[in-house]
């Protein structure tokens, strides 16, 4: 019979060196018997047992004999429901008190579990927004030379991917869009440094502080100067909106969640000073990214050039993908551009018919100059 | 295998001798000195899953030493704290260990994690507890001394000072009187122990050092 079996459990007795042991349990003769492993055997009569329930798991049924100085003790999910079918009802009455017992444990913990799993959600819940909220605040606190400082830190350890231009007509170009979008900046005091780089890059980004890379492949694919100041309204954008630490910010917040989860996680501290850098030069969230188009368009209204240029760029990098490889980069790190397109053409309805002034370039010719440089590096 | 505690009880350690062929498991970064003759190799403690399991919430290194030799040598194994140490050796029984307290162990017994209840979590001795079980001797260490108690029907211990107990005992949390007396007694939480079993205290706890040294900062 498959209730004869013997169950692991174990003996507390004095008979026993080290008063303990581990045992296997039987059910027969009309007793509970024990073995333990070095052959002593133990027997408590059914009509003897005294049945108790507990141990570490709070599940272990223990049988002490009348005198108290011999117990048997089983943690077996079975134990139970053999010990009574063996036992022909002379250990019910006990059986069913500890039944109940355990029934009415088990609510209680489930009840607890509950509640501290519903507390331990709650706080971390809590605790991640508090950590950002409070990093936030701590970075609008912060002055704006902090921004530089990082941002400078970071452009030093930065392979950019080309050599500078140094075309006078070209930067000066370039400059000359920034100085006209800069009186409309929402924060005063930053510096732009534009830098153009030449590679076949279509992209430009910017760092905390107001460094601005702009590379020839972007100034190359672009179809007139509204274009590129569409995408450097939203690049200084960033830089007033404080968007790299912001996102530093953010990483600090779930680190901080997974310490206060597991408890010490000492490799995450080594991982954070390598997330302040990482944060700054990795790409932008997508709530950010639509904050910058916004705050791009307002620059570019108050500077009296015409926001669809930057949904016009918007939709030639659509059109172009798939053609180069560089336009991965764009894509990948500003993604859903249809959506963007469509919410500067919502907000541009809303705020009436622009006003522009041609920006004063001569377009052709600057991109003449980077034809040059290009060929030049190919030759 | 000959182990000796020596330097007992406030700075104990394990002086190990392996005969050639024998085997010793040990805590990571316990060992202070080996033979050269004695080969070290790191394995998880478990499989990767219970030893990621070990180390994020029992509290104990996700990786164990094996120290093994083919001529035999000489080890010292110690722990990071001043306490004593102890040595049990298990016949198929199991002992639960608070996070931290494993220091070595034979090949012979099993290393596990068992889930120790909401109650243990409350009282501040984590989620989770050390099991070791199976046959052979098992070293384990202590902040302070160590002293063990067989417990017949109940006992009060301070959280925190609670080493090892055996699976036989059932912890249950509660304040150490009435609200008032718990607050302001210094107390605070107390862990009710019921047995029968066997359980080692530590005669300091980690948490009173934290406090009394806090209160020196200022």
């Amino acid at each position: 019979m498959d209730d004869l079996s013997p169950f692991l459990g174990g003996v507390l007795s004095d008979a026993i060196d080290g008063g303990r042991s581990g045992a296997e349990i039987e059910l027969r003769s009309g007793a509970i018997q024990a073995r333990t492993p070095e052959g002593q055997t133990f027997s408590i009569p059914f009509r003897a047992c005294r049945l108790e329930l507990g141990g570490a798991s709070g599940r272990m049924i223990f049988c002490h004999d009348e005198s108290g100085g011999l117990t048997v003790f089983c943690e077996d999910r079975r134990f139970p429901t053999a010990l009574e079918l063996e036992s022909g009802g002379v250990l019910s009455d006990q059986l069913d008190r500890v039944r109940g017992k355990r029934r009415s444990e088990r609510r209680r913990s489930r009840t607890v579990a509950i509640a501290v799993v519903v507390l331990l959600a709650g706080l971390l819940f809590g605790g991640y927004h508090a950590v950002v909220l409070a990093a936030r605040a701590a970075i609008a606190a912060l002055p704006i030379s902090v921004d530089r400082q990082i941002g400078d830190k970071v452009m030093s350890t930065m392979d950019l991917g080309g050599p500078p231009i140094s075309d006078d007509l070209v930067v000066s170009a370039i400059q000359s869009i920034v100085d006209r979008l800069k009186p409309h900046a929402s924060v005063e005091g930053f510096d732009y440094r534009i830098q153009v780089v030449d590679a076949p890059i279509l992209n430009a980004f910017a760092l905390p502080g107001g460094s601005i890379v702009v590379y020839t492949g972007l100034l190359e694919a672009a179809e007139g100067p509204e274009q590129v100041a569409g995408v450097l309204a939203h690049e200084i954008s960033h830089v007033t909106l404080r968007h790299g630490l912001k996102g530093v910010a953010q990483s600090l917040g779930v680190v901080l969640g997974v310490r206060t989860l597991l408890g010490d996680v000492e490799g995450l501290v080594a991982l954070g000073a390598g997330l302040l850098s990482e944060g700054v030069i990795s790409s932008h969230s997508r709530a950010q990214e639509a904050e910058a188009d916004a705050e791009g368009v307002r620059m570019m209204l108050g500077a009296e050039i015409d926001p669809r240029a930057l949904a016009g760029f918007f939709e030639l990098l659509h059109a172009k993908s798939g053609d180069t490889p560089g336009l991965i980069a764009w894509l990948s790190s500003h993604p859903q551009h249809e959506d963007r397109i469509a919410a500067i053409e919502t907000q541009i309805a809303d705020l009436g018919a622009p006003i522009s002034r041609p920006l004063d370039i001569d377009w052709e010719e600057v991109q003449r100059r980077i034809g040059g440089q290009v060929k030049d590096r190919n030759e | 295998m000959d182990v000796e505690i020596r330097d007992k009880p406030s700075f104990a350690h394990l002086g190990v001798s392996l005969a050639p062929g024998e085997r010793i498991i040990a805590e990571a970064d316990a060992m202070a000195s080996m033979s050269s003759s004695i080969d070290m190799k790191t394995r998880w403690n478990g499989g990767v899953l219970s030893a990621v399991l070990r180390r994020g919430l029992g509290g104990e290194s996700l990786f164990v030493n094996e120290f093994s030799t083919e001529t035999g040598g000489e080890l010292v194994l110690t722990q990071a704290f001043p306490g004593d140490m102890e040595c049990i050796d298990l016949k198929d029984t199991t002992l639960y260990l608070q996070p931290g307290a494993f220091i070595a162990c034979e090949p012979t017994v099993s290393l596990g994690i068992g889930w120790a209840g909401f109650a243990s979590f409350i009282g501040r001795e984590g989620l989770f507890r050390l099991k070791v079980s199976g046959r052979g001797r098992v070293w384990f260490g202590a902040y302070g001394g160590i002293f063990s108690r067989d417990i017949l029907t109940e006992l009060i211990v301070d959280t925190g000072h609670l080493v090892g107990y055996e699976p036989t005992i059932s912890l249950k949390v509660g304040l150490a009187g009435g609200i008032f007396t718990s607050l302001f007694s210094g107390e605070g939480l107390v862990t009710r122990v019921r047995g029968p079993g066997k359980i080692y205290l530590q005669s300091r706890s980690f948490g009173g050092l934290v406090s009394w040294t806090n209160s020196h900062l200022w």
